[in-house]
């Protein structure tokens, strides 16, 4: 535990850009658990005549054309940000984990599903997504599933490749031969060896997650119009980009600086690990 | 250093003058077109294009009368019921063949039994009764029928005989696109554009030009419409000079066209409208009309149309389903309109015994309008303490949706301006919404059982009266659309027609 | 070498087959029907029902995708249910613009990625390195579609240096000149994947820097200019050549989103608009063909590696 505790943090006090993205990770939090008391206005408070107003006293950030306050619309935007990425993590490490140690155990169906996992690789992973949405309906919670389907399949091939290597290591081999069970070998040896790799893998999906859940939105697929998100922001202030660009470029900064913070956090988690690993996760 | 260079020889490049070709007219289009069968389709681009090829027997002049365009005249009988009508001599199609009686009796005949709005007139029978005559007999007076005919979309546009039975009830196909039309089917290359070319051997109407009516003079010699679905990008499109014209323009970004010497703007002769349709078979609202009065009362429509429209000189809140001006123009009936008092509709909805009930608002993102109204009607509503949730799904799905009376209590569409009344969605019996009252029945009847103007003039009245009583749909209000084109394009018109056409234009 | 081959073909063509039946069953889950798009708002349902029919839509799935696969084994993806006219000929519209666009943001990549990732590997450790990678770092993580707009707005709404939208084929009016369409659209497309790029060179040249024929090269008394040359930077390409499978695939799920700002006419935003169309067969179509051409590539990548490599075993 100790040890996980210094992983995380070590990192960031070393490196001082590391320690500014997970400051700015930080005000995120902030900003998704105390939306209400931060943002000054409603997200959804509808304000006709004031309208497409430029940055200034009263709307710090502008407002957009249904005249609703774009800093609030910001700082509630986080919510739906975090759920985002959070839920496309837990589900790409819920599925692709067990996915990819069952496969290293057991090659004949590591055969099968492994070669499902390719099936779903070659599909352009954003075309994936788009027809994901298109069948299961627009919702934030299809937008997680079309993501995460995505990192699913490169979950699945690191815990593989991860649990492979692990199989083979000399204390494994041996407490096999000494008769331990697969589910023991798998909570005892395999698994506590992967945190690591699975806590740098996480940020990366974190911050990937983030990108594609914009692109959904700009689609007009991502999560419904009328939920504030970033990029369902920037979708709906595309036409005022020449009249008014600070419309786009508030939840533009937000995305690539939350992005930027996950890779960040990532890149210094990876350069800790061990390795043998390391190799693996250079993507 | 090799991107610097390329980047800079990229830059020279791009300030060199664009070779222009002046002999093409490049229109950019919301959107891919459907089929251009006009007969078959509604789609107002598939008629923008269309109207360059196919041609109707009538067509509007600058005042909206309907006019003799491809017959010099006609007579009528007694009874009102018999139509002969007289075509002009020589007129010839894209193939070099003539136009025949057997070629407009064929194509009325097709558009009768399949076409999209075939089903007005209430044709009985057209017959070519003589080289160049046809006679057409109606099931009943329709006192609109030289507006059906005149009205390209979906309209009885005239194809050669063989063609018309050789497509039956399904869309003709692009190689056998032959009409009357100024310009002929040039190309259409999927996601580039579609091309049409000048057809040189067109036989025009002498009369003098009026409007759409009379003589049509082609000076392109090719039209080029290419799908720009991104309004930001058809602007600077015409800015720098991609493009001749392109429409749909949205009202915020008038300000800035209106003050651009590069750009001129032709804003819509006609106002569109959005409409709410509310659920007459089914649901929470079907049988009852005090709810949707409690709606109706909480609405501010201004306010909707200030956030989806936003440039004041391009709207009108008004609920007349005609704007000022034109001759089915009436105020009956729209006192109800944006009243914007939530208190009156509380008790309107407590009196309604409405108790909470989800109603649900189908609504598709390809319109922003559609959105942008919904979105504050969405908010109005629960001030008034009326649960609205809102179903966003994009257009294709809404269209298959809102056929299936279970799916939806709402959905937001819109109508564009047309010559009659008999024309609106909602005087359509099977038009999602399914209005079908005892009182519409007979009030409709009263409508198109004569030919005389001022009686159905008043009987519209009473039907604009009963639509803001039974609320089958809720007008949005009116939104003049504008489209824009570069300074050099002059066109016939001075403000854009609803299907705007090229024939006497040029840059 | 030959069993190999074989081996890895036989895979891909299996993933092929696996793929074209998910391409098939997901399409026709789509709620939403086509019929209803191409009839417009005042459709009756007979002119629905009608059109149903002729188009084949009411015939068993099962059916449908055999006739579907039948056809495409010979190069024919049946007919668009939109345009009316053959898929192929549809894909072939905007196999043009893709092209050329994939080719020019692979230009930028490499010519941005492969000298900038080797100068921050050379120079490992110094503000140079840090701030190359930081720089590569923040690529990564900006949305494509938002450099795009933004790129639109400086150079050709702002400055007017390039057109903003849409692409005239270099066989029309204006030939090669027409490529200037693509210079944005190109450079929004290769910022993250240039950045990509950029990390993965970095990292290979450190990596091979540290075997020991590197090593063995330098203990020889090699100048490091040759060592870097002949032997580092040889190997750390082939490493960046295994990355064009993904880079790839990733060109094609971000160009989806490029060309629908930019208002190409590729293929990307035809798979767009016919979702939202329901043209079941270009969506097919073009699906089936991206799939091909993703597992040609990999295939031919895996092959070259396997081949130019001599350290890797073929078995």
């Amino acid at each position: 535990m100790r040890q996980l505790l210094l992983t995380w943090t070590r990192p960031a006090v070393s490196r001082p850009m590391t320690a500014v993205g997970v400051l700015f990770l930080l005000t995120i939090v902030i900003f998704a658990a105390a939306s209400p008391w931060i943002a000054p206005y409603p997200p959804d408070l509808i304000d006709p005549v004031n309208r497409l107003q430029p940055p200034g006293p009263g709307h710090l950030l502008g407002t957009d054309h249904f005249g609703r306050d774009t800093f609030s619309r910001i700082v509630y935007g986080a919510r739906l940000a975090l759920l985002i990425g959070v839920g496309v993590v837990l589900f790409a490490l819920a599925t692709g984990v067990p996915i990819g140690v069952l496969s290293a155990l057991f090659p004949a169906l590591g055969v099968v599903l492994m070669r499902m996992v390719d099936v779903l690789m070659s599909f352009p992973s954003l075309l994936l997504a788009l027809g994901l949405i298109v069948i299961l309906g627009q919702g934030v919670f299809n937008a997680i599933l079309a993501i995460g389907l995505i990192y699913l399949t490169t979950t699945a091939r690191i815990v593989y490749g991860v649990a492979l290597r692990l199989k083979a290591e000399p204390y494994v081999e041996a407490a096999r031969s000494a008769g331990a069970g697969t589910w023991w070998i798998v909570t005892r040896h395999i698994l506590p060896n992967m945190i690591s790799p699975l806590l740098v893998q996480a940020s990366f999906v974190f911050a990937f997650a983030q990108l594609g859940a914009a692109s959904l939105d700009f689609l007009g697929l991502g999560a419904p119009p009328e939920i504030p998100s970033w990029g369902n922001m920037l979708a709906e202030s595309r036409i005022y980009i020449t009249r008014a660009s600070w419309l786009l470029l508030w939840p533009g900064l937000m995305i690539v600086l939350t992005a930027f913070s996950l890779n960040l956090v990532g890149d210094a988690l990876r350069d800790r690990m061990d390795p043998r690993f390391r190799e693996m996760m250079r993507r | 250093m090799k991107l610097t260079k390329f980047l800079s020889g990229a830059a020279v490049l791009a300030l060199m003058a664009t070779p222009l070709s002046a002999q093409t007219l490049r229109y950019a289009t919301i959107g891919e077109p459907p089929s251009l069968d006009s007969q078959m389709g509604t789609a107002t681009l598939a008629s923008t294009i269309s109207q360059h090829m196919f041609e109707t027997l009538y067509a509007f002049d600058a005042s909206n009368a309907p006019q003799p365009y491809l017959v010099t005249g006609e007579e009528i009988s007694e009874d009102g019921k018999t139509i002969t009508l007289n075509l002009r001599e020589g007129v010839l199609f894209h193939d070099g063949d003539t136009m025949t009686a057997e070629d407009v009796a064929a194509s009325l005949t097709r558009w009768a039994e399949y076409g999209s709005r075939g089903k007005l007139l209430g044709l009985e029978s057209a017959e070519a009764t003589g080289e160049l005559e046809v006679t057409l007999t109606l099931s009943a007076v329709n006192g609109a029928w030289k507006s059906i005919l005149a009205f390209v979309n979906g309209g009885p546009v005239i194809y050669p005989a063989e063609i018309v039975s050789e497509a039956g009830g399904e869309p003709i196909a692009a190689e056998n696109y032959i009409g009357t039309g100024p310009y002929k089917f040039g190309e259409l290359r999927p996601n580039r554009h579609v091309e049409l070319v000048r057809f040189d051997d067109f036989t025009p109407n002498e009369a003098e030009s009026d409007g759409a009516a009379g003589k049509r003079v082609a000076n392109f010699e090719a039209l080029r419409f290419i799908p720009v679905p991104d309004v930001g990008t058809r602007v600077s499109g015409v800015q720098a000079g991609d493009y001749d014209y392109a429409e749909y323009i949205s009202g915020d970004l008038y300000g800035m066209v209106r003050d651009d010497d590069s750009i001129q703007v032709k804003i819509s002769a006609a106002p569109i409208f959005g409409l709410m349709f509310m659920n007459s078979e089914e649901g929470p609202l079907a049988e009852n009309i005090k709810l949707r009065q409690a709606i109706m009362a909480a609405l501010d429509n201004e306010q909707a149309l200030q956030v989806s429209v936003g440039e004041p000189e391009l709207y009108e809140a008004t609920g007349a389903f005609f704007a000022e001006g034109n001759i089915w123009h009436t105020k009956a009936g729209t006192e109800a309109y944006s009243q914007g008092d939530p208190a009156k509709a509380k008790t309107l909805a407590e009196e309604a015994g409405y108790d909470g009930t989800p109603i649900k608002l189908l609504v598709s993102t390809n319109y922003k309008a559609h959105f942008d109204d919904a979105s504050v009607f969405t908010r109005q509503l629960a001030d008034a303490g009326i649960n609205v949730q809102m179903v966003v799904v994009d257009w294709a799905t809404l269209l298959t949706l809102r056929g299936q009376p279970a799916e939806w209590d709402m959905f937001m569409t819109h109508h564009g301006t047309v010559p009659d009344p008999v024309l609106l969605t909602v005087m359509n019996d099977s038009y999602p919404g399914w209005w079908q009252t005892d009182e519409k029945r007979d009030l409709v009847a009263e409508f198109t059982g004569t030919s005389d103007l001022a009686a159905r003039q008043a009987t519209w009245e009473k039907l604009q009266a009963l639509i803001y009583e039974q609320l089958p749909v809720i007008k949005v209000g009116n939104l003049y659309s504008f489209d824009i084109a570069s300074p050099q394009l002059t066109t016939q018109w001075e403000q854009a027609p609803a299907f705007p056409y090229f024939w006497g234009a040029s840059k | 070498m030959g069993r190999y081959v074989l081996r890895r073909t036989g895979a891909a063509i299996a993933t092929l087959i696996a793929a074209s039946i998910v391409i098939f069953a997901f399409i026709h889950l789509i709620p939403g029907d086509p019929v209803y798009v191409m009839l417009g708002d005042g459709a009756t349902p007979e002119q629905v029902a009608r059109l149903r029919n002729r188009l084949g839509l009411d015939e068993p799935l099962v059916f449908q995708y055999l006739i579907w696969a039948g056809s495409a084994l010979q190069g024919d993806l049946g007919q668009s249910i939109f345009f009316e006219t053959p898929v192929t000929q549809v894909i072939a519209e905007g196999a043009e613009t893709s092209i050329l666009l994939a080719v020019i943001t692979m230009f930028w990549i490499v010519a941005f990625g492969v000298p900038v990732g080797i100068l921050a590997a050379i120079r490992q450790g110094t503000w140079i390195d840090q701030g190359l990678s930081g720089l590569a770092m923040l690529l990564a993580s900006v949305p494509t579609f938002w450099v795009g707009l933004y790129l639109i707005l400086i150079f050709a709404a702002g400055l007017g240096w390039f057109p903003s939208s849409g692409f005239p084929s270099v066989f029309d009016d204006g030939g090669l000149y027409n490529l200037r369409y693509l210079i944005l659209p190109s450079l929004a497309l290769a910022a993250p994947n240039a950045a990509l790029i950029l990390r993965l060179t970095r990292a290979s040249m450190l990596d091979v820097a540290r075997e020991d024929y590197v090593r063995t090269a330098r203990a020889k008394g090699i100048p490091p200019y040759r060592v870097v040359l002949r032997h580092i930077l040889r190997n750390a390409l082939l490493a960046v050549v295994s990355a064009f499978g993904f880079t790839f695939a990733a060109l094609i799920s971000e160009a989806v989103v490029t060309e629908t700002v930019f208002a190409l006419p590729g293929i990307g935003r035809t798979v767009v608009q016919s979702i939202l169309r329901r043209d079941y067969p270009v969506i097919q179509g073009v699906i089936l063909v991206i799939v091909c051409l993703y597992l040609i590539i990999n295939l031919l990548v895996d092959l070259s590696y396997r081949f130019l490599d001599p350290r890797v075993e073929l078995e």
